[in-house]
Parts: structure tokens; sequence; C-alpha cells
């Protein structure tokens, strides 16, 4: 076990490296002057090119690759060209947003997911079976940032029930951070009361987020059920007589949660990258916001630091995924 | 019974719960009131010598004080930090008397030394506002006289200096000089603190959510309010102009910047919203490459210019614009009108049959901002007025890095080009020399206009100081630049801002930045 997290761990390195040089490639060879656009719209030549060398942007690419893995190396994200804030500094104020927003609308998709897709192949072709197919349909058919506004809409404009958008009431006492992440910050520091509102703040835009998971969760785990409760075993299981509760939770959805299991990893992954619509509808200040405003204005140290963040976060997802595989399937333990 | 009991406890739940949310009504924090302004731009720093635009711009303006402020429709530059000022018969030595009693945020005095010291530091990091006077006045000649007077020696005379002034704020040097990083300026500090004497101090800066000012109450110059029950202001980060609408209607926000004219609208008939338009310096106009392969015909040019359809201009816009009746926005100073083209397909005919294209059959390239409705709308009705002359329009979406990037080379240029540029002075030198080679690269240039006659006025109208002796010749600069025809002149948008009926003293000038707002005279009164 410990071989293969070493192996994978070596293969991430060399998978990232690849990464860095796709990325710093696009981003350099794509349209755009940055030093034009930081330096301001009235900028006269000068300070352009004041700019462009105190960036070193006036150099050849591969020079100015070798000395951004160089500072890559050194653990230095580099600056924002806009704002001269240190990349890292951003980074780690972003990502606890989105990672936290993710980590809830994962746990919506699974905690809803996984039993419906038992129930819909359990009751097959039953009118509850039509309606998980519904919803799951139009989980994969609504765009993610209509169904927000909508939700927005309704619910929280028309009915109150939700807040508009942020991760907390505009005069609520944020917790001193710890992990970055609000409600297990709060956790922590034990204000109970902003647990609750941080928690709130997230279901109408978790909802949005999970819905495209929760409806791919549910089909693959519709189908892999219907594919096990037709084998044998079950059928053996069935004729001793065990309980049929038993039997779907114990003997089936065990064998048939692997593939499902694949595609939470496959998910969550996307959801990271993902979420720039939904925080852009919810003000969530999170990575998606921040990528998408450096790749519309070529802010190129943030580009490439979150692109190797979220390539990083992926991996490590699959890696996570690929364990745990280890631990629920035998035949894969002994592979290794 | 039991139900009974139950639906009249849903009731008072009901009552309860209707009760407590706040309809509408505005929020004390500490018993003081704070303005929710809802705004799209992150604000990427709070350096008044660093870059600006309309979110930076916004808060420099209520952290700190220039020697003089621009207030007011037309605006007018207004005595501020100096209380006034004097110029030589030469033109060249500006002498400013400080106001007394003007103290920073940490209580110290406002000095003529803390002037110095700050025009001098913008002009040495050569960013931001630099432009302006870079040419113009060298940092040693800007020297203290005594404690509250101030002396700028130009190296040659330039009308326009006093109204570049108002952006040129007065930094604390202490604070800063303490926070100064491997010779940086204090850049890092000052980017995320203030070291200002303006009318708002820095509370908390959230970056990517919220920006926090609290009010100054012993603001030295006072506040145009009698009323002491006003907090602060936090400027929030509300991205989707939706999402606005939906703040300002549930009164989460108290001011929006960015709605669309349809929302402005909709939010507009609402008893407790008031809306505002109001003219801008901004001028919108279709640039033509005059280098290009196809727009270095004037005729051409013409053609164009006169196959289009202006009344497109306002429609898109649902009648908050106004038509450009010169190449001078309305609030530039020494504007006159002049006649412009107007749709006339006959006189386009004529202009196209002296063209190097007398039958048409070409395409051109028309190059806006992506996912700008009312600009892909212009581009429609352009398309549809050229084929009329048998012209193609190929229209193209750009994020606008790529067209700033486009613009600034005059190969890539395209043939015709979206744009909106607001000078940042009333003084017409800074229109004209937008038609001036020097402004060659910026994205206001894309026309790339060089026309010696007209290059020859604009230097000589900057250089004189009488504006008796420069007005005329403005008005020819106006006249020649229409003759040249090298963009559609297009309109001038409104200004508009949505807010609830309790914000009082909202003041606009045409020269703020698109969705800035003056945030001192602004308030919070409960009616």
């Amino acid at each position: 076990m410990l071989k293969l997290i070493a192996k994978r761990m070596g293969l991430m390195v060399v998978m990232l490296l690849g990464l860095a040089v796709i990325t710093f490639t696009v981003a350099n060879i794509a349209p755009g002057d940055p030093a034009r656009l930081a330096a301001g719209p009235d900028a006269n030549q000068e300070m352009v090119e004041q700019i462009r060398v105190e960036r070193g942007f006036d150099r050849p690419l591969p020079v100015r690759f070798v000395l951004y893995i160089e500072q890559l190396l050194n653990g230095d994200f580099g600056t924002s060209v806009y704002t001269g804030r240190p990349v890292a500094k951003d980074i780690a104020q972003f990502l606890p947003a989105t990672v936290e927003l993710v980590l809830f609308s994962i746990s919506i998709a699974i905690l809803l997911g996984v039993p419906l897709g038992v129930i819909a192949a359990v009751r097959q072709n039953r009118p509850i079976d039509h309606a998980i197919r519904l919803l799951s349909v139009s989980g994969v058919a609504l765009p993610m940032f209509w169904l927000g506004l909508m939700l927005q809409w309704y619910l929280a404009l028309n009915l109150d029930l939700f807040p508009l958008g942020g991760r907390l009431g505009i005069f609520s006492d944020v917790p001193e951070p710890i992990t970055g992440m609000i409600s297990l910050d709060a956790v922590l520091r034990g204000q109970f009361a902003v647990v609750g509102e941080a928690l709130w703040h997230m279901i109408l835009p978790a909802t949005a987020l999970s819905l495209p998971a929760l409806a791919a969760i549910i089909r693959v785990n519709r189908a892999e059920m219907l594919e096990v409760l037709g084998r044998d075993y079950v059928t053996n299981a069935r004729a001793q007589g065990i309980g049929p509760w038993r039997i779907i939770a114990v003997y089936s959805l065990k064998n048939a949660i692997l593939p499902t299991l694949a595609m939470i990893g496959l998910r969550f992954g996307w959801m990271l990258g993902g979420t720039v619509l939904v925080e852009g509808v919810f003000d969530f200040p999170g990575l998606g916001l921040y990528a998408a405003k450096a790749a519309i204005s070529s802010d190129f140290e943030p580009i490439m630091a979150v692109t190797l963040t979220l390539g990083a976060a992926f991996m490590l997802i699959n890696l996570v995924i690929d364990l745990l595989y280890a631990v629920l399937d035998p035949r894969v333990r002994n592979q290794i | 019974m039991k139900l009974k009991r139950f639906s009249s406890a849903l009731t008072a739940a009901a009552v309860a719960l209707a009760l407590a949310i706040p309809a509408g009504a505005v929020e004390k924090k500490d018993d003081k009131f704070w303005m929710v302004i809802g705004g799209r731009q992150p604000v990427s720093h709070i350096d008044p010598g660093q870059s600006y635009d309309y979110a930076i711009r916004m808060m420099t303006q209520a952290l700190y004080d220039g020697l003089v402020k621009y207030t007011g429709n037309p605006p007018t530059v207004e005595p501020w930090l100096a209380t006034s000022w004097e110029t030589s018969d030469d033109g060249l030595t500006w002498t400013f008397n400080l106001a007394d009693g003007a103290t920073f945020h940490n209580g110290d005095p406002v000095t003529a030394e803390a002037v110095v010291y700050s025009y001098r530091r913008t002009l040495e990091m050569n960013e931001g506002v630099a432009w302006m006077l870079s040419d113009v006045v060298k940092p040693e000649n800007i020297t203290a006289v005594d404690d509250t007077t101030v002396q700028f020696v130009l190296d040659r005379p330039y009308a326009p200096f006093l109204s570049f002034l108002p952006w040129w704020f007065v930094v604390n040097p202490a604070q800063v000089e303490a926070n100064v990083v491997d010779g940086d300026f204090g850049k890092a500090w000052l980017a995320e603190n203030d070291a200002g004497s303006g009318p708002y101090m820095l509370e908390r800066f959230d970056q990517g959510t919220s920006y926090w000012l609290k009010r100054n109450a012993d603001y030295w110059k006072g506040f145009p309010y009698e009323n002491d029950d006003m907090g602060g202001i936090i400027y929030r980060l509300i991205r989707e102009s939706s999402s606005q609408r939906a703040a300002l209607m549930s009164a989460e926000a108290d001011l929006v910047t960015d709605l669309t004219p349809e929302e402005i609208e909709t939010v507009g008939n609402r008893p407790d919203i008031e809306i505002t338009s109001t003219p801008a310096l901004t001028a919108f106009g279709l640039k033509m490459n005059t280098q290009g392969e196809h727009m270095s015909d004037i005729n051409l040019r013409k053609a164009v210019a006169y196959a289009f359809d202006y009344d497109t201009f306002v429609q898109v816009y649902n009648g908050n614009a106004k038509l450009q009746t010169s190449a001078f926005a309305d609030a530039v100073q020494g504007k006159v009108d002049v006649e412009m083209p107007r749709q006339d397909i006959e006189k386009a005919k004529e202009y196209l049959a002296q063209s190097k294209y007398p039958d048409g059959g070409i395409t051109l390239e028309y190059v806006y901002v992506q996912g700008l409705e009312q600009q892909r709308q212009m581009g429609l009705s352009l398309l549809n007025s050229l084929k009329e002359l048998n012209i193609g329009l190929e229209m193209v979406p750009l994020t606008w890095p790529n067209m700033v990037a486009r613009a600034a080379d005059v190969e890539q240029s395209p043939d015709l080009m979206a744009i909106f540029a607001t000078p940042v002075s009333t003084d017409p030198d800074a229109v004209a020399i937008q038609y001036h080679p020097s402004s060659h690269g910026k994205y206001y240039s894309s026309h790339y206009l060089d026309d010696a006659e007209l290059n020859a006025m604009i230097e000589k109208a900057r250089s004189l100081s009488e504006w008796d002796e420069r007005a005329p010749i403005y008005a020819d600069i106006q006249k020649r630049i229409v003759e040249l025809q090298p963009e559609i002149f297009g309109m001038m948008r409104q200004r508009m801002f949505a807010y609830r009926d309790y914000v009082q003293g909202y003041s606009d000038s045409p020269i703020r930045m698109t969705s800035e707002v003056d945030l001192y005279p602004i308030y919070i009164q409960p009616k």
C-alpha cells in the first residue's frame, strides 16, 4: 500500500510538470497584454515597458518557464500583476471557501443520490422510479447557473427563506480563520450560531452545484444495483430467506457502490473546477471567481497557481478513491 | 380541536417570522447606519499611487484628499486641501496654499511636505496617474515653500495642469515610510492600508468579498449633512446584475451600480427605490483603423458613417443616451456643435463610388466586447446598413484584454472597434489628445489617426495658457476630427444608479468613471 502511494506521488509530480508546461504555453500564446492592462487605460508606453521589464514579460518563453519553475520550487506562487498581492495568500483565502462549498454539495449528492439510486433499482419501472428518473434527467439537463438564478429569485427573493448570497450575513462575526472553512472554523471556535448561518448560506448554491452530480450518482448507482440484483448470489440469498433490506444494503450495495465511488471521485474533481458559475450567481467568494477573473484579465501567475492547485487536488482525490477501492474490494487489495 | 391549535400556532409562527424579517428597513450596527453599495468590480488595491479603475477611484476618493476636487455638472475644480492658488504670468509656476487644520487619520497634520512627498512618490513610481504630469514637471521641481505652501515649477506651460490634480491624492509620509519594504515605495502596505486624510477610514479590506469604510466623524472639512448617524459604507461585491437587483429589492444593498437599462426601469417602478440618470463625460464610438487595409480610404470611412442608422445607439439604451454632436462629449470644456453624419444611404453610395471599392464587395471586421448585448445589437444594425453598400460585416466578440492587445498594434487593429472612452479631465486636451499620434497604442486610439494639420493644432492648443486663445483652436480641432471621420461618432450614455429612498445626498458629476460614486456627500436618513 505504501509503495502504491509513493509510486502515485512520483507520477503526480511528473503529471503536474506536464500540466505546468501546457498551462504556461497556453497562457502565454493566448492574445492579451497583461503589462498594458495592469498599467491602466491611459498609461504611456514607458509605463507599460516598465511593468514588462519588472515582471520579466520581455524575456524569451523558455527562460521564463525555467524561472517560473524555480520560483515554484521555492514555494513561491508569485504575485498578481493587478493587485500586487501574493498569489499564495489569495489561494489560501479563496480555496477553503470553494472546498467547503464542494464538500457540502458532494455530501448532499451522496446522501441523496445513493439511496435514491437504490430505491429506483428496487422499485424498477414503478412510479417512484419514474419520479426519480425525472429528477436525474433534469439534473443533467438544467444549466447550473440558470437553476441557481431561479432558486435565488424564488426561494431567496420572493419567499425570503434563504439569503441571496455570500458566505455569511454582512454584519455577522466571521470566526477567526483556522481552516478558512467558515462552518468548520465556527465549530472549532464554538460559535454555533455561525455554523448554522454558514450552512444556511450554502444551501442554495450547494443545491445548484450538487444537482448534476446527484443525477449522475443516481443513474450509475441504479444501473449497478439492477445488475447486481439480477446476479445468482442474490437469488441464492433470497432463497435462503435473508431479509430483503439485508440483501440490498449488505449483499448488493457493497458491490454496486464501486463504480459509483469512481463517479463520485470524478464529480468531486469537476465540481472543484466548475464552481465558477454558482459562485458568480451567489457571490460566494471562492477559487472559481478568482480563476475566472485571472483568466479574463490574462493575469498569468494566478492562472498558473489555480491550475496547478486544482490539478493536484484532482490527482489527490483520485488517489484517495483508488485507495478506497482497495479497502472495499479484496481483489484490488490483493493486487497491490 | 387539535387541528385548530396547530393552525393557530402556525399563524403565530408566520406572524413572528414576518416581524423578524426587516422588510426593506435599514439596519444599524453599533447604533450607526452602514450603507451597503453593491458593485461588480473588486477593489484591486487602495494605493492612490498605483493603477486606477472605478472601484479603486471610489475608495481612494473617500480615503484620501487631493489639493482640489471635481464636483457638479458641468464638473468644476473645487478647492479642497488647497484653499487657493496662483499662477505666474508665464504659466510655469503654480503656488498652492493649504487649508489649516487638515489632519491625517492618525492625527498628523497635512503639511506641504506631505503633498510634495505624495506627488514625488507617484512620479518616481511612474504608475497610475503619473502619466498626467510625468512629461510636464520633474519631481525635484515640486517643493514646499513653507508648512502650508506648495510650489510646482513646470517644464513648459501646460494649460490642462489644474484639471488633472483632482486625481492626485495626498498620503501621510510618516506612515508610508514606516512601511517601505525593499524600496517598494510602501506599495505592498498601502495596497491594503490607508494613510489618508479623507472623510472615510479603512475599517476592513476583505478581498473578493467586501470593503468597509468607517466614517471619519472628525473629518477636518466636516460633512455636507447634519445627521451624525452615519457609521460607514460597505462596498460589497455583487457580481451579477440580477443579483444586484435582487439585493436592492430586498434592501440587502442600499445602492447598486451596474443594472441594465431594463432592470433600472423595473426597480424604478417601486415606490421605495429611486433611480438617477445623469450625463457622463464618456463618449462611445466605433473606431475605424485609419491606417488599416480598408479604412485608410477616407471615402470608405465616410460611406460607412453615412450608412449607419444612428437611432440604434439610443434605442439599445432605452433612450438613456444622447447622440454626439461633436467629437467631444457635452461636458467637455469648449465643446461646439459640429454637423455630424447621419444616416443617408444616397450620400453613403456617393462616397463609396469615390472610394477604392466603388462596388463594395469587401467584408469589414467589427470587434466588440464579448457578452455586451448593446454592442452586439449595434453590430447587427451596422451589418444591416452595410448590405445596402454590398459590404459584409464580420462580427468578432473578444474579451476586453484581447481588444486592448489588438488596439495596441496598428497591424492588428480591426476595421471597426466598439470603444467607450472616458477622459480623466474636462479640459478639451484630454479628448483632443486621443486623436494625436502620442496616444497610438492605447485602446481609444485604435483609429491610429495621424493628420499633420490636426496634430499641429492639438500641440499648439495645449501649450497656451489663456482660454480665450485656446477656445477657437478647439472649435477647429473638433471640426477637423469630424471631417477626418476616424470613427462612427456614437453617443453619450447616461450614468445610472438605483438606490433605496432613505439614501440621501447623492450627487453626480459627469467626470466620474463608469460606475464610480462619490461617497463623501451620501448618507442614510430613514423616512
